[in-house]
């Protein structure tokens, strides 16, 4: 079972201006949400979803170019399934442009499932070999 | 008593749960064996049993007296969703950036 998510993209402008577009809520709001965003670490902020819910965030890291990190939670008023994750971007200098590394990862249900030995890894192979076994 | 119906997150939130699901990753348990490893009174077990049935992460077949219990894929399908609606969300979101900057690069 999948994890976390990860994608990779590949932009011809160079990561000042790929940055740009992860930190300005202006231009952010162009392809992601609007928010109160600011390249700050501990700035608290949101995104608001087209149904005018709220994703709750907090800036970890700001490495300018580089690196971004925020966290990213719903909004815990509306939801009667609360969770919590961390958004992480990193932007590496390419020949003839930018990659564009995301990760979202920390879902807290899923690290709760690692407390105890053996781990959420372990359970959910053994999960599989199961299903296997009773087809 | 009434069957609580819990989503697969709060169904997971209670260790004493999740105990239970490690346990039976590792063998199928009749219900009185899985008790055993619990100090929790019989009808508390009965009751994190049944919302585990209730919300598909097992199952239960009577073998003679006995109740075993299963993992089941159901349960599972749940947080696979979660996550693969994230996935679904930052592709979309992605390939706009993409578009916003192929465009802005012509």
């Amino acid at each position: 079972m999948q994890k976390e998510i990860k994608h990779t993209f590949y932009f011809s402008q160079t990561p000042e201006e790929v940055w740009e577009y992860l930190t300005n809520p202006e231009l952010m709001a162009q392809w992601l949400m609007p928010s109160d965003f600011k390249p700050l670490v501990g700035h608290h902020f949101r995104f608001t979803n087209p149904n005018n819910t709220f994703v709750v965030c907090e800036v970890l890291e700001v490495k300018p170019f580089t690196h971004l990190s925020y966290v990213w939670k719903n909004d815990w008023a509306v939801t009667k399934t609360p969770y919590t994750s961390k958004v992480s971007w990193t932007l590496t200098s390419i020949e003839g442009g930018t990659e564009l590394f995301l990760v979202h990862s920390g879902f807290e249900v899923f690290k709760n499932l690692t407390d105890h030995n053996g781990g959420w890894m372990f359970l959910c192979n053994k999960l599989v070999e199961l299903l296997k076994a009773t087809k | 008593m009434r069957t609580q119906t819990l989503d697969a997150f709060q169904v997971i939130a209670d260790p004493s749960r999740r105990q239970m699901l490690m346990m039976l990753s590792k063998e199928s348990m009749t219900i009185n064996s899985l008790a055993d490893n619990f100090d929790m009174s019989r009808p508390a077990v009965s009751k994190h049993i049944k919302i585990l049935y209730g919300a598909g992460f097992i199952s239960i077949t009577d073998i003679g007296r006995e109740r075993h219990c299963m993992l089941k894929q159901e349960g599972f399908n749940e947080l696979q969703n979660f996550i693969n609606f994230f996935d679904k969300f930052w592709l979309t979101k992605l390939r706009k950036l993409e578009t916003i900057l192929n465009n802005k690069a012509k």
